[in-house]
Parts: C-alpha cells; structure tokens; sequence
C-alpha cells in the first residue's frame, strides 16, 4: 500500500475503504460502496480489496466487526483510522486550495497578457 | 435401465471432462478456461490434470487465474474465503504434477523469509481459478498497478526459484558425468527457459512500479 510516510498522504484506495468502514462492511459491501460513490471510475479488484484490508487491520486503521448474515467477515473504522481519514480530508483541502489559487492566478494572468498584446 | 439411471446418464451426458497440464503457465490456463466459458462451459471441479464443467450459457462466465503458492495455508485459505464471499466460484489447482503426503517444501518465492508448503496443506493448491458472472464490469483480481507490481514480482520469483533448482540440478548432473548428458541439458535448457520467463515478469513488475509513481489505478484519465 503506497501511502505517502512524511506528508500522511494516503492513496485515494486507502481513503475510500477508511471512509466505507465508518459503518461495518464486508468485502464485497467495500467494493461496491467505493464503485457506487465514484460512480464506477475506481472499481477495485478482490485481490487489490484483500491485501487492502489485511494491511490496513494490521496497522489499526480498520478492526474486524464479527460477521453479517450471511457469515461474512465484517471490517470497521477505528479511532486511529478516523483520525488519519480527517487528517486526509485536511490534506486534500489544503491542496485543492492551492490547486485553486495557482490555477486561478494562471488564468488571470493569460487573460492580460491577451489583453496587452491582443 | 430405471428411470433415474437414466436421469443420471442424461445428466453425465451434459458435463464433460477435459485434461490439461499447465504447470505454472497462469494466463495460458486462464485463456483456455474463458474460451471454454465462451463456448458454453462454466467449470465445476477440479483434479490433478483434470477440469470439469458443465453447460452454461455461452459467455456467461468469465475466469481469472491466480498463482497464490508464495502464501501459507492459513492465509490461502482465508484469501479463498474472502473471494467465495464475494460470490465467485473458486477451485485450486496445483503447479506439479506429484502425488504426495506428507511433503515439506520450502518456497523461497514466499512471503517474508519464504513459506513452508506442506501437503496435506498448500502444497499442489499453488493456483487458484476464479469464476464469476460475466457482465458484471471489468473482472480483475489486481486492479492498482502497486497491487499488479507486487503480484507480477511475486510470479517472476517463483518462476526464478524453479530456474534456479533446475540449474543446479543440471550443473551437478554435468559434474558428477563429466559431461552434459541429455537429460542434463533438457534440464539446462528448461532453466533457461524459466529464467527468461521469470525476466519478463520483473520486467513486467518493473513497467507496473513506473506506472504506479504516476496513478494509482489504470484507465483513471
């Protein structure tokens, strides 16, 4: 899993199973919920989801939540994991203001030289 | 012949078995399964050399070819359960062709410092075949290019292991003759062969690891 370790940039992958796990899901719950709120730009792969998940219980982000009906495996958000999903949700902020900002001064900047040399 | 003898027979009439070796050869045995699945057939079970199916609709299916020998028993298992939660059909199928019970290997390939395979245990279970409903979007196990990276690495390993054991084999069959003798140089030969096999899939993991530095998952533009 290839989460930034000095800025705590996480992989969007990571991001989007913190954000599925704030309510108990299994496997196949995970994977549907990431392709439904991306409307089916990010469709993950089970191996892709498994080593996810196994890796992201294994640093404390996420804990297993028994299983469902059908006995499957279940998997929930932790306090750790909420705490690095905010800090994401920061992260993203703070770069989607600067994106904003550059682009925006970029843009003014076209619009007068074409106003200068036609 | 009672009636339901003959319901039996029928129903036998329907499946059919076919017998193939593959080895380690993972996406030529996952071609062969999807074309079976585009004439009509969706697989049931599997042996040692044999694959089972039985009539579906043409295309109806689609497989996926997994090698999964670098992990333990344990987490193969579990990786099995995880994919038959996610409503496919799984079967494993083994890399060798030796029947055995109570073998130990050592797999170099494996996670950490390699895994032991045991039989009964993980030992001639190295594949996984997995099935499922065509139609349903893209069907990929690995869809980030790291997860690809990794999976690519990890084939090229277990395909270098088996190079290197069949070098080896060949070297100490040419010293102990003091020449190359024929099945020394089949063995040399098909250590080569494996090399370069194992080469293409670093270099494979090695396209995936640059593509993985600039996206995260393929087709995102």
């Amino acid at each position: 899993m290839r989460d930034h370790v000095k800025s705590g940039a996480l992989t969007e992958v990571t991001f989007f199973i913190l954000l599925s796990l704030y309510r108990p899901r299994h496997g196949y719950a995970v994977m549907q919920f990431i392709e439904e709120q991306t409307r089916g730009r990010l469709v993950l792969g089970a191996g892709s989801l498994y080593g996810a998940l196994n890796t992201l219980n294994r640093k404390g982000w996420i804990e297993p939540a028994g299983e469902d009906d059908d006995r499957r495996k279940q998997y929930r958000i932790t306090d750790t994991g909420r705490q690095i999903a905010a800090g994401e949700l920061a992260r993203l902020r703070a770069l989607a203001d600067t994106a904003a900002a550059i682009m925006e001064e970029c843009t003014e900047t076209d619009t007068e030289k074409e106003a200068l040399y036609g | 012949m009672d009636k339901r003898e003959r319901a039996k027979k029928a129903e036998d009439r329907k499946r059919r078995v076919c017998y193939r070796y593959f080895a380690n050869l993972v996406r030529p045995q996952e071609r062969w399964l999807n074309r079976m699945a585009a004439e009509g057939w969706r697989l049931t079970g599997t042996g040692k050399l044999k694959y089972e199916f039985e009539p579906c609709a043409p295309g109806s299916y689609e497989y996926r070819a997994e090698f999964v020998g670098q992990l333990s028993s344990h987490k193969s298992r579990e990786y099995r359960t995880f994919l038959e939660e996610m409503g496919y059909d799984v079967f494993y199928k083994n890399v060798n062709l030796n029947w055995s019970v109570g073998k130990v290997a050592w797999r170099p390939y494996g996670q950490g410092a390699g895994q032991i395979a045991t039989s009964p245990g993980s030992y001639n279970k190295e594949i996984m075949l997995v099935g499922r409903q065509a139609g349903d979007g893209p069907f990929e196990l690995h869809s980030t290019w790291e997860d690809k990276a990794g999976y690519a690495g990890t084939l090229g390993r277990a395909w270098l292991s088996a190079a290197v054991i069949l070098l080896m084999a060949a070297a100490g069959l040419a010293m102990s003759a003091g020449q190359v003798t024929l099945a020394g140089g089949v063995l040399g030969g098909l250590g080569v062969c494996f090399l370069v096999q194992a080469g293409l899939y670093q270099r494979e993991a090695e396209s995936c690891r640059e593509e993985a530095q600039i996206e995260e998952q393929e087709g995102r533009r």
